[in-house]
């Protein structure tokens, strides 16, 4: 489609024509469709219900727009893979199957929250199923360097670290040293950024230079390619493709999707009176929804009808009417519940291994001896 | 045959990693220069041929990164010891311990934790400036989520490594550079010291003087001349500031009714100031004079050779401080 992709180059082509369904099934592009459809309605049902009740007391950073990643990871990455995600982490969290109504409890701060109501959206993490997130830009990144380094080491069952981000994260250096360590020991990391343009407000052009992001990461050795994001079918063929590989030794991977989130950057109000982005671009994002993209395509092949996405659609509003339900219905969690969150002092292995020994008195009649030079 | 051997503090940690690493797979260690022959002073020495560079891991001069990286490796169930030659320069990771170690488990939850130490060392002397020299030991027993161990003796180094090594908490460990060179009766063994237990340096009845890291030497040197002088002081090495064993300094107290805190950090907002607090909110415990720190002054280190002697806390200043705990 394009030469050289970037936000600008993209809005040139009004309509994207070129999604297609190569290398993908009926089952595969309807489970893609509707984990999007699921993460779209659940987005924009916290966003209905946020104010004025007011009892989902966090920050919420809705991800509209950009389900495309969240989908193709949830039908690619195995339950032993880990994914570490930023703020904007609720595709990322159903992703890796974590449950919508612990998530739902999780902003409502309620125990039965995955974190107990302790972390809330920005901070949000499902352990048990390798499922982590934060807020502190590239620094998930950074960590999900670290497993990959584990997994690297251990080569079991080859599995693989995806890190998800934003453009934004990419003005953290952290970002690239990240990046260097991963090509340099050629680690099991996929990188996916997903470039929405903005840091909260300001543009990416405000405020990096030089050549795009895939294009940097090459310079530092790891294999790289940016895409139009909001095609779904092929995020998933290039996802699937670098996570092969990565699985089989080959070294990390990074794509970028050029993609757009419908929200204001926290919150679900609007924060267009800021005027920050134009409404031409808006409707362009919106004209090339990555769900309306691959709706078209699944309604043209028949793979499904217009009944067939009724139900699909109310099976999920079921789902988070249910999600809600649980959410109001459960406790806060214990007043006490600090006491033991922050240190466990528990040692449980040491307890095993070792053993204590007397300590026979130090001899204070030695000279202290201030090593020289370095 | 005995089951302890006299060793310095310097080969005492050596010790530790190698005796850490043979024990369980699951370590690692990570650090700028340690796979080179001096190992970082001597600490490192033998590691990387013994057990491989996947496991002894030399590392880019990125200390945040390697500090996130050693959070990931964690997660993913190593355990991790994080070499920070030069704690100066670990401040590049303060992100990764501030914002991630240190809430790690509190936010999971309780569901996933980091089994991480970061050994720190301290430069001090040798006209180590300004960048090379700080301590933050207070710093970081500020934050709650993570130990924090100030070893004064070959023997507390070894055993708290081993101890964190084989928590299930993070820790930093703050090693001063100038006791690397000090020996003591350490067992041949692998064994613990455990967090938040004080131990009684030398007992006495006059006045406690609770010595924190490089200051216990000093400490003792200071307490012996004193006893010349008919002063019997109590000293106590908290050992660990996080958790801190304030009961055993308080029991100390109770019997002398005096206090003086020994601590290698600046004046304000110190490990000195919180010690004393305690104490001093303690309504049972009735006090003949008033506490009194020995602190670094509230000033960076100079570098010139007078004026860093003059900077250090010494004997000296310990003997004056009891004296005047005693008017």
């Amino acid at each position: 489609m394009m030469k050289k992709i970037n936000h600008k180059e993209i809005l040139k082509i009004k309509k994207y024509k070129n999604i297609s369904l190569t290398g993908i099934n009926k089952k595969l592009a309807i489970n893609i469709y509707t984990f999007m459809q699921r993460l779209r309605i659940c987005e924009e049902s916290i966003e209905k219900e946020y104010h004025p009740a007011d009892q989902m007391r966090c920050p919420v950073h809705f991800c509209t727009g950009e389900e495309a990643v969240p989908a193709a990871l949830n039908n690619i990455l195995k339950s032993t893979d880990y994914l570490f995600s930023h703020h904007r982490s609720h595709g990322y969290y159903l992703a890796k199957e974590a449950p919508m109504k612990r998530l739902f409890a999780e902003l409502y701060g309620k125990v039965t929250g995955a974190n107990s109501g302790i972390a809330g959206s920005q901070d949000i993490s499902f352990p048990k199923n390798n499922f982590f997130s934060g807020a502190i830009l590239s620094g998930a990144t950074a960590i999900a360097l670290g497993t990959a380094m584990s997994l690297e080491m251990k080569k079991k069952d080859q599995r693989v670290v995806v890190a998800g981000f934003g453009d934004a994260a990419t003005d953290e250096g952290i970002f690239w040293e990240s990046l260097n360590y991963a090509s340099l020991k050629k680690l099991p990391i996929i990188f996916v950024c997903e470039n929405n343009n903005y840091s909260t407000f300001s543009p990416q052009s405000k405020r990096q230079s030089g050549k795009g992001i895939a294009e940097r990461a090459k310079v530092f050795g790891v294999n790289s390619e940016a895409i139009f994001g909001n095609d779904a079918c092929l995020v998933y063929r290039k996802l699937k493709s670098a996570i092969s590989m990565a699985r089989l030794g080959k070294g990390p991977f990074l794509l970028e999707t050029f993609t757009y989130r419908y929200s204001g950057h926290v919150g679900p109000l609007t924060d267009e009176f800021v005027g920050y982005r134009s409404k031409k671009e808006i409707l362009f994002w919106k004209n090339n929804c990555p769900i309306k993209l691959l709706e078209e395509i699944l309604i043209k092949k028949k793979y499904l009808s217009k009944d067939e996405i009724k139900t699909i659609k109310t099976k999920i509003f079921n789902e988070i009417e249910e999600s809600f339900n649980f959410a109001k219905k459960s406790d806060f969690p214990s007043m006490r519940q600090l006491d033991n969150l922050n240190l466990s002092n528990k040692t449980p292995v040491a307890d095993k291994m070792l053993e204590e020994y007397e300590e026979l008195n130090f001899n204070e009649d030695q000279a202290v001896i201030q090593p020289k030079g370095y | 045959m005995s089951k302890y051997k006299k060793i310095t503090y310097a080969e005492a940690i050596n010790q530790a990693m190698h005796q850490a690493m043979d024990l369980s797979e699951d370590v690692i260690t990570m650090g700028q220069l340690i796979d080179y022959k001096p190992g970082i002073f001597g600490t490192t020495v033998g590691l990387v041929e013994k057990f491989g560079d996947k496991r002894v891991r030399d590392f880019p001069v990125a200390e945040s990164l390697m500090t996130s990286a050693g959070i990931g490796a964690a997660v993913a169930g190593q355990r991790v010891i994080l070499v920070h030659i030069r704690i100066d320069f670990m401040m590049y990771a303060l992100d990764a311990i501030v914002n991630w170690l240190s809430l790690w488990r509190f936010k999971s939850n309780n569901e996933s934790n980091v089994p991480l130490v970061i050994r720190a060392i301290v430069g001090r002397g040798w006209g180590q400036g300004p960048q090379h020299s700080k301590s933050f030991h207070s710093w970081f027993a500020h934050l709650p989520g993570i130990k924090v161990a100030m070893p004064s003796t070959a023997f507390d180094a070894k055993g708290l490594l081993l101890e964190s090594v084989f928590g299930e908490d993070p820790a930093i460990i703050i090693e001063h550079r100038s006791l690397f060179n000090l020996k003591d009766h350490v067992p041949i063994k692998p064994y613990r010291v455990k967090y938040g237990k004080a131990i009684v340096r030398k007992k006495g009845k006059d006045v406690t003087l609770v010595a924190i890291g490089c200051l216990v030497i000093d400490a003792l040197k200071a307490a012996k001349n004193l006893e010349l002088q008919g002063i019997n002081v109590e000293i106590i090495d908290p050992r660990t500031l996080t958790p801190l064993d304030i009961e055993a300094i308080k029991k100390s107290v109770t019997k002398t009714k005096r206090l003086v805190v020994a601590d290698p950090g600046w004046h304000s907002f110190g490990a000195a100031s919180e010690i004393i607090t305690l104490v001093s909110e303690d309504s049972s415990i009735k006090m003949s004079s008033n506490p009194i720190r020995i602190t670094l002054p509230d000033s960076h280190t100079p570098m010139s050779q007078p004026l860093e002697n003059n900077y250090y806390i010494k004997e000296e200043d310990i003997v004056l401080a009891i004296k005047k705990s005693l008017k």
